[in-house]
């Protein structure tokens, strides 16, 4: 056997477990979704063949209607403040002080606890009239404010809290592209005699450019898609009140769980997943050919 | 003025941050009639946390989590690093579509294909089961990016030295890279650890056998069982914490240096 | 485990041409009409940590029941939450794994009917024990004369009340409420830095849609009329409306504490509400955890113009026609709720009116209980003379009827909508669905 040959045939041995493990378990499910999208299950396990009919629901569905409403709202939400705070706590935290250790520590503590925690941390918190943050505010004459129960303000609490876990992770992704800025650069500049507001805008922020577009495309997606959207408001507030936080990947689980439509959820599964591909086309585009691939 | 002023605002800015969290760890630790009261607590008392250690099965449910997510790390960081030795370091006809083909599943994530997965575990019998909790949790992308952009790195003479004694590719990458690769390897088992511990979303749609229930599920399912104890809850609570907030404390410096390492995460 | 093969009308598909590709094992599935030696039984029960009366119970009955038979059963809690709001059964039933006895409530009693897995329980049931049941009980979970289902209790709703709290407020009990419009009134009164003055259920579900139906039947409302949509009225308007003010007004919680609504201990006997809508079981529990509270009882207030009405809740005994023994299921069944002997009375009464309260829902055990001076006085005389007769058992609703309701209801409670438009919206869904609709007659 030839050199190339044997090379070859132990690349695809060292590969075989886990693209194996991923064909099975993400990219069948996908292509399953298409499949089971055609179907109207019941809670039971039985199947019937309904053509295109759950994807005519949808165009009825007012609750799925809100609840894209309700990702929509949070993604513009909750992506650019995500993005202010944990770039201003980077910058806070970028050079070194006393004590530097423990404030980084501290800005990322809460995304090592899981979201279940942090979904009944602040339930507790935020208990009506009797919570801390009701009795903080009393003397404001706030004391009564039902965060989580008050429909305008629930999606509001739900991006504040998910900044307050995701900001320390952010700042780290920004603290490792600030260490591709090169301190010379910066020095020379303020020698020039540009302000700090020119060094930022002129030197920092380009060299940032591509981290910035890495925590904006992720913070995106974790958005729609990720596990905030679904752990932190199952335990915060079962999308409630009035659906006022209720995501679209917990509408799905939703019908798929609570009301049994697999067939429905499956459908529903397809559109997100149909969205995705189209975003990532998009992306790739735009970076020209992916920018995860360096070679 | 500006530089001494900035550190006093990070200081504060941090309290502020690990505030709520302490705030439930006093809460915790107070008798159940003052558990809302706001400020100090006037006595303290272990009662809460003794009584869902013992009452409540949180040992079984921790012990379930751990075994699950020290199983998942082990076995992912063994494939992964297989596959990104692979990717990294050998030439094979459809290495690039095999590479873009896993990068892209990186953006797809388990709430997204849920159901269908719930369906596939279905049929593949392992629903309600360790396997059901395991397996499906090891196969992700980002460890295999992540090592694979550390062999980048490693120094080919490396290799070579070993190819030069005649070793085959399993025992260059058994004796060579998994090696070399034990600081990214232990950076990444405290992420996938991390992870494994807070897992929810699969856990609840996959298992209704109350063995069988990890710590995230018990602490949610508090809520069902003691609604009104607030103390209970904030006990169980802490409890789950304990372990990562350890965890973390412990491989810090892993954790940032993975980041910097790849600069993307 | 016995196999089976999921729906042969599946395999067929096209769909599974997706698994063709990889060879998957079918080790799924429940089995159907057994005959195996151990039955599942869940419920939200027993035997729970704190294992306590009611709990007790439950383990008792299991534990009598497996002395004398060779079919065993074995008990599964799941808390109440969980089963009650939670997907816990439904995933099961939807990998085939459906326990083999569960307890349904009437409002969920159609999802299960109609998806064929209801074991009629008639072969099993006494012509004696059948005739002890009072009127229309048995009703309700029967399809064309086959009962399916055999209740466990009798639970009307009514308005719990804080003495404590109207006391403190300077109110007597000339000021309990009898319209709505007086109810918003002392809730306002009542209501302060710490409490609400009155308190109705938030969180949706089928619960939340159980204790509205008071309101809209006092107005002579009703969800279907004659198997046609009739929810547009009047009568659900002024109901979603009233709720609605208790809300605007700020004299009742947008988040209750503890379970919710059904929870008195945690909100009533907290403090945090002065008035608490929920039902009989909150007897026994306030016994149990808040036996010094005082409190009372009063029925639903009316709107003007409107008559008196609560609804009877009660939870059944179900067997799975698909589960491993669906004979010997049914058969526990009818010996653990239905028996006729002094042993069977007795657990009747046990559950009725001591671990738990409810009313009976059989002649014979009502009669010991009466006997035994169950409901001589206080709360639990209130519900049996003057709440229970005012009840109308609650409605049967598939999901696809109790959602719209379960949306409007959510939407003017707490989302400020206008009434009228939220129960024409409702009306619509409902009105789309029946058209297609072709499941056992719904009531």
């Amino acid at each position: 056997m030839s050199r190339k040959r044997r090379e070859a045939l132990a690349a695809y041995a060292f590969l075989a477990p886990d693209t194996l493990g991923l064909l099975i378990f993400v990219a069948l499910p996908m292509v399953l979704a298409f499949g089971v999208a055609f179907f109207k299950v019941d809670g039971f396990g039985n199947y019937q063949y309904v053509g295109l009919a759950n994807y005519k629901l949808m165009a009825g569905d007012d609750q799925l209607l809100a609840s894209l409403k309700v990702t929509a709202i949070y993604v513009v939400t909750f992506v650019p403040i995500a993005f202010v705070v944990s770039f201003a706590l980077a910058m806070l935290v970028r050079n070194h002080f006393k004590g530097i250790g423990w404030v980084r520590s501290a800005f990322f503590l809460p995304n090592v606890v899981s979201l279940v925690v942090v979904g009944l941390i602040w339930q507790f918190l935020l208990v009506d009239k009797r919570g801390a943050l009701s009795k903080l505010l009393a003397p404001l004459g706030l004391g009564d404010v039902s965060f989580l129960g008050t429909p305008s303000l629930a999606l509001g609490t739900y991006v504040v809290i998910s900044v307050w876990f995701l900001m320390g992770y952010q700042m780290l992704v920004f603290l490792a592209g600030l260490k591709d800025v090169p301190k010379d650069l910066e020095d020379a500049a303020e020698i020039d005699g540009a302000s700090s507001w020119q060094r930022f805008r002129f030197v920092i922020w380009p060299l940032l450019r591509p981290t910035s577009f890495f925590v904006v495309v992720n913070s995106t997606i974790g958005a729609v898609t990720g596990l905030q959207a679904f752990d932190l408001v199952f335990v915060l507030t079962k999308g409630g009140p009035a659906r006022a936080t209720s995501t679209v990947v917990l509408y799905i689980y939703e019908q798929a769980f609570t009301f049994n439509n697999m067939g429905y959820a499956a459908a529903l599964t397809t559109v997100v997943v149909a969205i995705l591909v189209l975003c990532t086309g998009l992306m790739f585009g735009v970076t020209r050919g992916g920018r995860f691939d360096e070679d | 003025m500006r530089i001494r002023i900035l550190p006093i605002v990070a200081h504060v800015l941090a309290i502020i941050a690990v505030l709520p969290l302490l705030w439930i760890v006093i809460s915790a630790l107070k008798p159940v009639e003052d558990v809302f009261d706001f400020g100090w607590p006037s006595t303290w008392t272990l009662d809460n946390l003794q009584y869902v250690l013992l009452k409540i099965p949180m040992p079984r449910f921790m012990l379930n989590s751990a075994i699950v997510s020290v199983a998942v790390t082990v076995i992912a960081l063994f494939f992964h690093s297989m596959a990104a030795y692979a990717l990294a370091r050998l030439r094979f006809p459809g290495r690039g579509i095999i590479f873009s083909g896993i990068m892209s599943t990186l953006l797809v994530s388990l709430p997204v294909i849920l159901v269908p997965l719930f369906l596939v575990a279905k049929q593949l019998g392992l629903l309600d089961s360790y396997a059901g909790l395991i397996v499906p949790s090891i196969f992700h992308a980002f460890g295999i990016f992540l090592l694979r952009q550390y062999y980048l790195n490693i120094p080919r003479e490396l290799e070579e030295a070993a190819d030069l004694d005649g070793c085959g590719y399993w025992r260059r990458y058994w004796s060579v890279i998994l090696p070399l690769s034990r600081p990214v390897l232990a950076s990444l088992s405290v992420l996938f650890f991390l992870a494994n511990w807070n897992a929810f979303l699969w856990p609840l749609t996959i298992t209704r056998n109350p063995d069988l229930r990890v710590i995230q599920l018990g602490v949610s399912g508090m809520q069902g069982q003691y609604a009104s104890a607030w103390n209970l809850i904030l006990a169980a609570a802490v409890i789950a914490a304990v372990p990562t907030v350890v965890v973390f404390v412990a491989g810090q410096k892993r954790l940032v240096d993975a980041m910097k390492t790849t600069g993307l995460k | 485990m016995v196999a089976t093969l999921p729906p042969a009308r599946l395999s067929r598909r096209t769909l599974l041409g997706a698994f063709a590709a990889v060879p998957l094992l079918s080790a799924c599935g429940g089995s159907s009409g057994g005959d195996g030696k151990e039955m599942s039984f869940w419920n939200f029960y027993g035997p729970s940590d704190d294992q306590g009366p009611q709990s007790k119970w439950f383990v008792d009955v299991v534990d009598e029941w497996n002395k004398n038979n060779d079919v065993k059963v074995k008990l599964r809690y799941i808390p109440g939450k969980d089963y009650l709001n939670g997907t816990t059964l439904q995933t099961a039933f939807q990998s085939g794994q459906g326990p083999d006895i569960f307890l349904i409530s009437p409002g969920d009693f159609l999802r299960y009917y109609n998806g064929n897995v209801l074991q009629d329980l008639g072969a099993a049931l006494s012509p004696e024990s059948k005739a002890d049941y009072l009127p229309g009980l048995l009703e309700a979970r029967s399809v064309d004369g086959k009962v399916y289902g055999l209740p466990m209790e009798i639970e009307p709703l009514a308005m719990y009340y804080s003495e404590t709290a109207f006391e403190k407020a300077g109110l007597s009990e000339a000021d309990l409420p009898k319209t709505w419009d007086e109810t918003l009134a002392v809730a306002e009164k009542l209501t302060g830095k710490d409490r609400y003055g009155v308190m109705f259920e938030t969180l949706p579900g089928y619960y939340q849609n159980f204790t509205w139906y008071p309101f809209l039947w006092q107005g002579d409302g009703t969800p279907i009329k004659d198997g046609k949509v009739a929810f547009d009225s009047p009568a659900a308007v002024q109901a979603l409306k009233f709720w609605q003010d208790t809300i605007q007004n700020k004299v009742a919680p947008r988040k209750a504490l503890g379970d919710g609504g059904g929870d008195v201990v945690s909100n009533l006997g907290s403090g945090a509400a002065a008035m608490q809508q929920s039902g009989i079981w909150a007897v026994a529990d306030m016994r149990a955890k808040a036996k010094n509270f005082k409190y009372g009882v009063i029925p639903h207030p009316t709107p003007a113009g409107g008559k008196a009405a609560t609804d009877l809740g009660g939870w059944a005994f179900v067997a799975n026609s698909k589960g491993k023994n669906p004979e010997a299921a049914a058969k526990f069944i009818a010996w653990a709720l239905g028996s006729t002997d002094a042993a069977g009375i007795e657990r009747q009464r046990q559950w009725n009116t001591v671990v738990k309260t409810n009313v009976p829902p059989r002649k014979s055990v009502q009669a010991a209980a009466d006997a035994k001076g169950a409901f001589d006085d206080g709360a639990l005389k209130k519900f049996v003379s003057e709440i229970a007769p005012t009840g109308k058992p609650e409605p049967r609703f598939p999901p696809e009827v109790y959602q719209p309701i379960a949306d409007a209801i959510q939407a003017c409670q707490l989302n400020a909508a206008d009434p009228g438009k939220a129960a024409a919206d409702a009306a619509a869904r409902i009105d789309t669905f029946l058209k297609t609709y072709q499941g056992a007659p719904i009531s």
